[in-house]
Formats: C-alpha cells, sequence, structure tokens
C-alpha cells in the first residue's frame, strides 16, 4: 500500500482493474486494503490529514490523503540492482526497440539513488546487441495482433525449407536468440521456431485463438519417441556441446573427457555436427552414424574438387 | 505465560495490520523528533492493550515486518545525549526522489522488469517508480511483452552484481569450458551480458589476472569473501569478456558459398556475418568476420556439403585439411 497509494494519489480515478494488474494485487483484497485505508491517518495527523477513499460505481477509485503518502519509498538496493540488471540484459539482446529508452532510464536511476542504492553500477554493462533476425518485427507483430503467418522456414535438424502456416503464440529471448512457441496449422501441433531460422513472413489476414503454448521458460528441444540416441565421447576442446544441446547420462571419462547421450531426431544434422567437431570428439554408438560423418566429408570434398576413393 | 483476557484478543482482531503499520509510518515520518516505544503507545491506539509483553512482540514484528519492505526504520537517541532511545523514519531516506522519466522510459523498464522468469525484486522496484507517470504504461510494446530467459541462477547472478557494486570478494567453485574444476576467489569489478550470456568480471586471486567467468559455469553459490580491491583506472569490464571465438574481430573477411537454405542458418548463427552475393547457380556468399580457422573452420564444416569456403586460402586449404583427416585417407 506504500507503493500503491501513491500512484493512486497521482492517478486519480485509476480503475480497481488497472491497479489490480499493475500491483498484481486481487481486486477484493485491494478493495478490502483501500477500505482499511480510510481508517487509517486518524490522530494524531491535524484535520487536513484526514484520508478520504471512494471507490466510484465504474470502479475508479479517488483517494485524498495526507502528503506522507502521496511519494512512494525508494528502492530497496536489492530492487534498484535488480531492475539495474534486468534492464541492462534486454538493451543489450538485439532487436528491443525500447533499448535505447532503457539506456537513458537506467542513467536516470543511477544519479538520482546514488551509490547508496547502487554502488559502483557502472560495473554492470551490456554488450552491443547486434544484429537483430530479419523477421523478428513481423512475428512479434503477428504474435502481439493473433494474426495467422505463412512462413518458410530452414529446420536446422534436416537443412531442408518448408512453407508452413503458423499461429504464433509467444515470442521470447533465451542464450542470445529469439523464439516463437507456434500452433503449426499444416501439422496440427506446437512447434518451437527459431526466428532467426524464418526465411520470410507474410500475414494472412487470418487471426487465430491463442490455445496457451508455454513461451519462455520452455524446454528449447522437445525429445521424441522417434529420436535416436548417439553416445559420444567429447574430448575437453568439445566440452561445449553438453552446454549447447540436450544431453543425458553424462559420466566423465578419461582425461578431461566427457561421455554423453545426445538424443537426436535426424542423423544429418548429428553427422555434421560431428564433422566440426573433428578429432576433438568420437561417437561411441550407433557405429553407422561414423559412416555418416564420413560419407558426409566425402561428399563436401567434393565440393573442393577433391574425389577420395570411397572407404565403404 | 499470562493468559490474554478475551477482551484484549478481540481488540486485537479489529485492528487490522495494514491499518496499524500505515499509522505508524505516518506517525514516524510526520514527527520531528523520534519517539520512544512509550510515546508510540500513548498516540497509536493499536499498541494500547493491557498485556505489556504481547504488544511489544507485535511492534518488534511490525518494525521487523517495515524493514523487510524497506522502510528505513532507524533506531536513534531521542535528545543530544542519547539519555533516551527512540524510533524515526527519516523523511530524505524513506522517499524515492523525483526522478523525471519520460513515458517511454518507464515503459521501458516495466517492460524490461516484466520480462525475466518470475516476479521478482526487478517489479517490485519498478512498481515505487511509475507513481508520477502518465498513464499509458500498461500499453506495453507493440507485439506484447518482451519474454526473456536465462541459463544463469538468478541468485548467483544478483549475488554477482551486488559483489560488484559493492567492490567485495566472492569466493565459488568454477568450471571452464574445458571441464576442469576449481574454486575461485574473485574480487567483483563487474557483470556484463554478452551474446545471451551473464559474466562476472573480476581480479583472480589464483592467477593474479582479470578473469571474466561464465555464471552459468559457476558451480556452487557466491560467497561473500570480504572487501575486494578496486579495479585499475580506466577499467572496463566488458573489455574483458570474449565475444564467441568465430565473431572476434577480426580485421580479415572470410566469403564462403552456402545453399540458400544453410545460408540462413548461417546467418543466424554466426554473428556478424553478412550477404555479399548470390550466384549463378544460386548459392549465396555470405561474408564472415574471420577469426583465425581454429576456430571458424570447424563452425564451416557444420554445413557440410551445404557450404564451401572460397577464401582465404588457407581456411579453404584449413577445411580441406580437416575433411581428409575425418575420412581417413
Amino acid at each position: 500500500m506504500l507503493v500503491v497509494v501513491p500512484y493512486l494519489i497521482q492517478h486519480p480515478g485509476t480503475t480497481l482493474d488497472e491497479a489490480s494488474a499493475l500491483f498484481a494485487i486481487p481486486v477484493p483484497q485491494l478493495r478490502r486494503d483501500l477500505e482499511q485505508l480510510f481508517l487509517a491517518g486518524l490522530p494524531p495527523y491535524g484535520p487536513g490529514d484526514l484520508i478520504d477513499v471512494d471507490i466510484d460505481e465504474d470502479g475508479g477509485i479517488w483517494v485524498a490523503m495526507a502528503d506522507h503518502f502521496a511519494r512512494p519509498l525508494r528502492l530497496t538496493r536489492q530492487e534498484a540492482l535488480a531492475v539495474y540488471v534486468r534492464a541492462t540484459e534486454l538493451a543489450a539482446t538485439p532487436g528491443v526497440p525500447v533499448a535505447p529508452a532503457l539506456t537513458a532510464a537506467l542513467a536516470k536511476l543511477r544519479e538520482a539513488l546514488g551509490p547508496d542504492a547502487l554502488g559502483e553500477a557502472a560495473g554492470i554493462a551490456g554488450a552491443e546487441p547486434g544484429t537483430p533476425p530479419e523477421n523478428l518485427d513481423a512475428v512479434r507483430a503477428a504474435s502481439g495482433s493473433r494474426e495467422r503467418l505463412r512462413i518458410s522456414y530452414v529446420a536446422q535438424s534436416t537443412g531442408e525449407r518448408t512453407e508452413r502456416v503458423v499461429d504464433p503464440e509467444a515470442v521470447f529471448a533465451s542464450a542470445g536468440h529469439w523464439y516463437a512457441a507456434v500452433w503449426d496449422v499444416d501439422v496440427n501441433d506446437e512447434r518451437l521456431l527459431r526466428i532467426d531460422r524464418i526465411a520470410s513472413a507474410e500475414p494472412t489476414g487470418e487471426r487465430f485463438e491463442p490455445r496457451g503454448l508455454p513461451g519462455a521458460g520452455r524446454p528449447l528441444y522437445t525429445p521424441s519417441d522417434r529420436d535416436v540416441d548417439v553416445r559420444a565421447r567429447l574430448h575437453p576442446p568439445a566440452r561445449w556441446v553438453a552446454e549447447y544441446y540436450l544431453v543425458r547420462d553424462v559420466t566423465e571419462g578419461p582425461e578431461g573427457s566427457l561421455e554423453v547421450t545426445l538424443p537426436t531426431a535426424t542423423m544429418g544434422w548429428i553427422a555434421r555436427l560431428f564433422l566440426r567437431l573433428g578429432s576433438d570428439a568420437e561417437v561411441l554408438e550407433p557405429a553407422r552414424l561414423r559412416d555418416e560423418i564420413a560419407s558426409e566429408a566425402r561428399e563436401t570434398l567434393a565440393r573442393y574438387g577433391r574425389r577420395l576413393p570411397s572407404s565403404g | 505465560m499470562r493468559r490474554l483476557s478475551s477482551r484484549t484478543m478481540t481488540g486485537q482482531d479489529t485492528m487490522e495490520p495494514l491499518e496499524r503499520l500505515l499509522n505508524l509510518v505516518g506517525l514516524l515520518l510526520e514527527s520531528p523528533t523520534p519517539l520512544t516505544f512509550e510515546q508510540i503507545r500513548e498516540t497509536l491506539e493499536a499498541y494500547q492493550g493491557d498485556n505489556l509483553d504481547s504488544v511489544k512482540r507485535k511492534f518488534e514484528r511490525d518494525k521487523d515486518m517495515l524493514r523487510a519492505y524497506g522502510v528505513p526504520l532507524e533506531m536513534t537517541g531521542t535528545d543530544v545525549w542519547d539519555v533516551e532511545q527512540g524510533y524515526t523514519i527519516r523523511k530524505d531516506r524513506y522517499y524515492l526522489p523525483d526522478i523525471a522519466f519520460t513515458p517511454e522510459e518507464i515503459t521501458a523498464l516495466y517492460l524490461a522488469a516484466q520480462s525475466g522468469p518470475a516476479p521478482t525484486d526487478a517489479v517490485s522496484g519498478v512498481r515505487k517508480l511509475i507513481y508520477g507517470v502518465d498513464g499509458g504504461v500498461l500499453t506495453g510494446s507493440p507485439g506484447g511483452p518482451l519474454a526473456m530467459e536465462s541459463d544463469t541462477d538468478q541468485d548467483r547472478l544478483m549475488a554477482a552484481a551486488g559483489a560488484a557494486s559493492d567492490r567485495h570478494a566472492v569466493r565459488f567453485g568454477y568450471r571452464t569450458a574445458q571441464g576442469a574444476t576449481s574454486e575461485r576467489t574473485v574480487d567483483a569489478f563487474g557483470v556484463v551480458f554478452r551474446s545471451g550470456r551473464w559474466y562476472l568480471v573480476g581480479h583472480d586471486h589464483e592467477r593474479d589476472a582479470i578473469r571474466a567467468f561464465r555464471l552459468s559455469r559457476v558451480t556452487t553459490d557466491l560467497a561473500d569473501a570480504g572487501a575486494g580491491i578496486d579495479p585499475p583506472e580506466g577499467f572496463a569490464a566488458i573489455e574483458h569478456v570474449e565475444s564467441a571465438p568465430w565473431d572476434a574481430a577480426g580485421l580479415a573477411v572470410a566469403h564462403v558459398a552456402f545453399t540458400p537454405e544453410a545460408a540462413v542458418l548461417a546467418e543466424g548463427n554466426i554473428s556478424g556475418a553478412s550477404r555479399d552475393r548470390v550466384r549463378e547457380d544460386g548459392w549465396i556468399v555470405l561474408a564472415l568476420p574471420a577469426a583465425d580457422a581454429d576456430t571458424l573452420g570447424p563452425l564451416i564444416l557444420q554445413y557440410g556439403r551445404e557450404a564451401e569456403v572460397l577464401d582465404p586460402p588457407a581456411l579453404r586449404d584449413d577445411v580441406i585439411a580437416r575433411l581428409v583427416a575425418v575420412t581417413g585417407a
């Protein structure tokens, strides 16, 4: 209430619903608290300090009360730091339209709150955000207005481009990439798409009803029954794989290596991952993945005009 | 233990906590001098029960609750001789100073606070900032809220940010990218967000050098290790956090041809990639910031037969050598 009341004094006529949403207080509790407010502020205060709370028929809240509650409390140190950290993170994410406003707001916050609250806040910094995906704005706008999109999407797992009609329900950033949780109308199932892999996006003019697909916080990879388990040994330079991809049954191997199981839906993608890792990783099973890697290597060498005899 | 009379109980219950707390805050804010508990009792009905012990306990609870909420309730001498101790809330420590945010700025802060994984201190902090701003805060930005998630433990992130702003040292367990684990003690200088990840930058006692630690690789909570040293003159934490090895800002540029599909993937995966031209066969040539061959070569191999290095020749040779090694020929 020490935070809500100053807002209500500054914004006469704010409705119960608005205040409830803004401060995350359920309407019945808000109403109860406001009624109590009416009881507070009695003596020892002078007559001018009486609190008057009125809720009109439309749910508008009108508060007139002692000057001492016309301004809110300072931010606690934890709150100030948390605002600073969050805003820095968002401002350093590509494709955030409010980034310049955030940077300006943080400078004002730092100056006003001073070292007591923020200490050497200058040490909290974000890097240049880089270029956002080309179709981020289009997908975000469609998600906001619940508009069905026709997209062309390149899946990392197959390397193929497909045309799809999707309902983009939730858009979120995770570990430096933007994602869209969509309902794929053609396959009648949900999909998680990386927005930088959307090669084109056209509005269809149709609207959709959200199904409540989970957004931020969901697992980025959903295992399926059709997945094949790949068991591999990752030498130290390849250990990053265990941080970037979903792995299980992780055990420490000899000489700083790591043994992991990588569930995968397609062999083509995983073969190319091991092509990249080269001698830094070994496929333990399935054996046919090793053939696949060698075959991919031969095909790639052909691009460079090198022909090698097939070993098989 | 004395039994409370039913009358006292009733009296206490009718006085709701919110009303009591607001009255206490109002009284202490407006009083020109610190007030003793006795003086507070005389003024506020809520603390006037017969049972002094229980009233005192109630007052202690209220005090703790207000402090937890951030109310700077202090205890100080009531006169210059400090004979008696009284309670006070100093206005300059209580009130948020005026900050002239524009509506865009406050909207941005509101969005930022809401972007995290769960309601946090950031949300309650921003709620305190919105009181004086013209309406429209709730309208948000086109396309709805900006949801973010992070692989960093939020408590550890806040502990690192707190240590950096306090210039404290912290002790924690750390696992390097290569898998080596060790205990580190670091004078915290800053925290940096780069390419979707948070890093702690500071002076590593063991190495006696400035190092950056990715917070998702920290294996324990961060323990406070007391006051730390100051960073060197002109220190900028951000300069100590390397970008991903393949987007190191090398001067050289490599040209790599991709199938149209692989080009879409590569543009998203390799930061700093830009379209150079479209070849007659439909392949797309991307200009990539060329780090050393050790990092860019493997990265291009991930596109298999759908990518071909055009130049520089050293990178082309490197990729061919790696492929030959894999075929075992």
